[in-house]
């Protein structure tokens, strides 16, 4: 055939070129018909390579490390079990089964991938004592002793393709025959001998839509695949044509295996909340919280039935629905010889078995995912994230978390029923993070915590207030020729005049001033006066200029009014500017992600551990000591409400102008916890940092169990006896006074005689006469004269 | 458990003969963190280091206050050529060390040493110095 190439040049001669017209049109016709053809090709194929691979990537918490003498109940352990889809079963000696024994639990782990490598599975007993565990052996002929397990991580959610798809990708040979047997038996018989289409099945709806009845039904497995990668529910003729086109070609381009495989671990099979269940192998995770190859044949037939109608099916919402589903498939299997008349009988009378489980949508823990996407979308595309499969290890601890979550909602709801506040007006975040290396545990951020919404803890910038303060502290302690625990500060009334704003008169508290006051009672009492005159005798720019060092990037305003916290930080950066004082002046740079493997194993990335001393040991540790005072005697002291003294906890409160903002942020042996409590308005709270956030960082706290705060010595500290109101040193062995670190060389050199037999009055007047100069001792008399005034 | 393990079986001999010459220190009285470091250890000489340094990190969760361990991470950061990180934590091993003079000798010979990789002769001079001292005061 001759292409015309100028055809408009011969219309209008005759019939011959009429005849050219229309054969002009049928090519034009069937040029765009094969380029729509050829469109359609593009787009299926397109579509049915990006499904095959589109993974998830699946986001896990940490892995329990059990050890005997860690400190875990056995309730506790079994939880931990639950968690990670354990089953109790009288024999658990097949993967993820447990029983309770005597004082401890026996079980079978599975085989798992971690970072570092794989872990095989293994049959373990475990025995419990006294809140601890106290032995842990291998199963077997005899039993072995066991240093050490590390428990497969909770799977905490996942980073899904468009429309929230979950799936779990399995290969054809991975598939139970039953199952295929019975998707087949009840979807499309002739699959295996088909090209695509039932064409009695596209007579019957074409002869429905003539009739002007409903479109529906005869589609093969693979139109259905079709239909399930274009998400759309449209019934119009087109739409079926398009549907049967791309099924042709579909099997043109495919085997039947492959598409089988496609289709398996593509069809639509429920909803979880926000997350949608695609294909087989999760489904039964998500409906029976096994895997596949472990199904009974009714529950194989149970999915197979839902094929029909995920949600109308759903043998959760509509179980009786399910249950007369599921027995027409087994009927199906039955007539089709895939089960024999027997199993059919006994299948029939099982009940659905479904496992009952709150949803949980994309993940139980959104605002740690958040902070986990966050940091990855920095290294990584989107896409890869949402379809490589990727196996993301990170720190969530999901005790601390649930602790920090029930904390914060039940302390946020007890404070409006005491206070009169209006019912759920007060918001509130916690981040906890492990004191030595920086993982954050627990994330919480908003009372109603599974809610992935507003994240207070990564961006609600709040004020904060007398958080600030150590920031000063630290500055003034590192100077020990200049500052100590227990030099005098000035809190009489201040104004302060700086060009560009107006002038500063700050206040304190109790609207009240307390004249000299010694250093460590101007923190514990977080008196803002005395620390205000303070930081701009250091000078304002010296004292902001360490932010950066503590891990705060953004820098404050230079004003003298940021003294005292009047600039905006989140809970999580103050968590990271707390990490360095509870960790000797080292910063780590706050870590949520340990490891990232690929779906088939491989590690990709870790996030090693990185410190970087940014404070010298000596002031921290003093500084740890006044933030120790603050709990002990200071703004904090309620805290032994729900902490024993003994744990010696550090901490800070902070209250904004007006009660708008309730802060806390303190440390244990353990954890650094930051909590704020507010209202997302602005609007004041009536609560101050003590009535507030640290009320539910104690109810966090108790519920922790934390080790107590013990900092080792650094070898530049000396601790001195003295009297912690006038400062007069005291022989140590004298039983009046306290013991404070001191800088070597800045403790006050005068002793003073000692009162032993009383402790108050008389030893003080004493200690004001006896007081001597030892030999040799540069004393600077200046400084005792004030300190014997002041007393 | 400790997969990790197999394959590799010469170095246990090597360790034993190296015991013989000198006391190992009790690193921890934790049988965990013992495997833990035979697991770290194991794969630090056959060049897996991340797997080493996962090791590690496993142990620092159970004692996070084991200056040996923060020891053996600075060691591990020094043969990974990751100098500052090397110092930084040989430090922070020396703030949880008490008065362990062997080692903050062992700490301040691993910041020598990582000094010297850094090209600062003056500074890898003063913290060898340092170490040598501690040694002579045990």
């Amino acid at each position: 055939m001759k292409f015309p190439s100028l055809p408009w040049s011969r219309l209008g001669s005759g019939f011959k070129s009429y005849r050219n017209v229309i054969r002009l049109v049928l090519l034009l016709l069937l040029l765009g018909l094969s380029g729509y053809i050829f469109y359609l090709d593009v787009t299926i194929r397109e579509a049915f390579e990006g499904r095959k691979f589109a993974v998830p990537a699946r986001v896990y918490g940490r892995a329990l490390e059990v050890y005997p003498g860690l400190k875990l109940t056995s309730a506790q352990f079994v939880q931990e079990l639950q968690r990670d889809g354990y089953h109790e079963n009288p024999e658990p000696d097949t993967p993820a089964t447990y029983k309770y024994t005597l004082n401890g639990v026996e079980f079978t782990t599975r085989n798992f991938v971690f970072g570092d490598g794989p872990q095989a599975s293994q049959h373990l007993s475990i025995k419990f004592d006294d809140g601890k565990v106290s032995l842990l052996e291998q199963r077997g002929d005899k039993n072995v002793d066991l240093p050490l397990l590390r428990m497969e991580p909770p799977v905490i959610g996942g980073i899904y393709p468009g429309h929230n798809e979950d799936r779990e990708l399995l290969k054809l040979n991975q598939f139970p025959k039953l199952l295929i047997d019975a998707l087949i038996a009840t979807e499309d018989r002739k699959y295996y001998t088909h090209w695509g289409i039932d064409p009695r099945g596209i007579a019957r709806a074409l002869y429905k839509t003539v009739t002007g009845q409903r479109i529906e039904g005869g589609s093969t497995i693979t139109q259905q695949l079709v239909k399930n990668f274009f998400l759309s529910s449209e019934r119009t003729l087109t739409r079926k044509g398009t549907e049967v086109l791309m099924a042709l070609l579909l099997e043109m381009h495919y085997s039947k295996g492959e598409i089988l495989e496609t289709y398996l671990n593509e069809v639509f099979l429920g909803q979880d909340a926000s997350r949608a269940i695609h294909g087989f192998g999760l489904a039964s995770h998500f409906y029976f919280d096994r895997p596949l190859e472990r199904l009974e044949p009714q529950e194989i037939a149970t999915l197979v039935g839902m094929v029909k109608g995920p949600s109308l099916y759903d043998p959760r919402k509509n179980p009786e629905l399910a249950l007369k589903r599921r027995n027409v498939v087994l009927q199906e299997m039955a007539s089709q010889n895939v089960i024999t008349q027997a199993q059919f009988i006994a299948a029939r009378q099982k009940p659905l078995g479904v496992v009952q489980r709150a949803p949980v949508g994309t993940s139980p823990y959104p605002a740690f995912m958040q902070y986990v996407y966050r940091q990855l979308q920095r290294d990584y595309r989107e896409e890869d994230l949402r379809s490589e499969g990727l196996r993301i290890f990170t720190t969530l601890d999901p005790l601390i978390q649930r602790q920090a979550e029930l904390a914060l909602q039940t302390r946020l709801g007890e404070l409006e029923k005491s206070r009169r506040v209006p019912a759920n007006t007060l918001e509130g975040a916690v981040v906890v993070s492990s004191t030595q290396n920086g993982e954050i545990q627990a994330m919480v951020g908003g009372r109603e915590a599974q809610y992935a919404g507003y994240n207070r803890a990564l961006d609600a910038q709040r004020p904060i207030g007398s958080l600030a303060k150590p920031i000063i502290y630290l500055t003034a302690l590192e100077m020990p020729d200049r500052y100590t625990l227990i030099t005098p500060l000035d809190d009489s009334p201040l104004m302060w005049s700086q060009p560009g704003t107006p002038d500063w008169k700050p206040n304190n508290y109790d609207l009240k001033f307390h004249g000299m006051v010694p250093l460590h009672t101007a923190l514990a009492e977080s008196y803002n006066v005395a620390t205000a005159r303070m930081g701009i005798a250091l000078g304002v720019e010296n004292i902001l200029d360490k932010l950066p060092l503590y891990g705060i990037e953004r820098r404050p305003p230079p004003f003298a009014s940021s003294l005292l916290g009047a600039f905006d930080l989140s809970p999580i950066e103050v968590a990271q500017l707390y990490q360095t004082f509870a960790d000797n002046g080292f910063r780590t740079p706050l870590r949520a992600i340990r490891d990232i493997v690929t779906a088939d194993g491989k590690p990709l990335q870790r996030f090693p551990l990185n410190v970087e001393q940014v404070a010298p040991a000596g002031p921290v540790f003093i500084l740890t000591a006044a933030l120790q005072g603050v709990v002990r005697v200071g703004t904090a002291q309620n805290l032994v409400n729900w902490l024993p003294a003994d744990l010696h906890v550090a901490g800070k409160t902070g209250t904004t102008d007006d009660l708008r903002d309730s802060w806390f942020a303190g440390y244990t042996g353990d954890h650094v916890a930051v909590v704020w409590v507010g209202r997302d308005d602005n609007k004041p709270t009536g609560l101050t940092g003590s009535s507030g956030a640290m009320t539910v960082w104690g109810e966090m706290m108790k519920n922790l169990q934390p080790e107590p705060l013990q900092p080792v010595m650094p070898d530049d500290i000396e601790m001195v006896n003295v009297d912690p109101v006038t400062g007069l040193r005291y022989d140590d062995d004298c039983k009046t006074g306290e013991m404070m670190p001191f800088i070597k060389g800045s403790a006050p050199n005068v002793i003073s005689a000692c009162a032993f037999p009383s402790k108050d009055t008389q030893a003080k007047e004493n200690a004001a006469e006896g007081a001597k100069v030892r030999p040799g001792d540069k004393q600077n008399p200046s400084k005792s004269w004030f300190q014997r005034l002041f007393n | 458990m400790f997969s990790g393990c197999a394959g590799v079986t010469t170095q246990p001999s090597a360790e034993s003969a190296a015991a013989q010459a000198q006391p190992e220190p009790v690193k921890s009285e934790n049988k965990a963190v013992i495997a833990l470091l035979d697991l770290a250890n194991t794969d630090n000489e056959a060049g897996r280091r991340d797997a080493a340094d996962a090791s590690l990190e496993r142990a620092l969760r159970i004692e996070p206050r084991n200056p040996w361990l923060w020891h053996e991470l600075a060691k591990l950061r020094l043969v990974q050529g990751q100098y500052e990180q090397a110092i930084s934590l040989a430090r922070k091993s020396n703030s949880f060390a008490g008065q362990d003079r062997h080692l903050q000798a062992l700490n301040w010979r691993a910041i020598g040493d990582a000094r010297v990789a850094q090209g600062d002769s003056a500074g890898a001079e003063r913290a060898l110095k340092q170490a040598a001292e501690l040694e002579q005061s045990q």
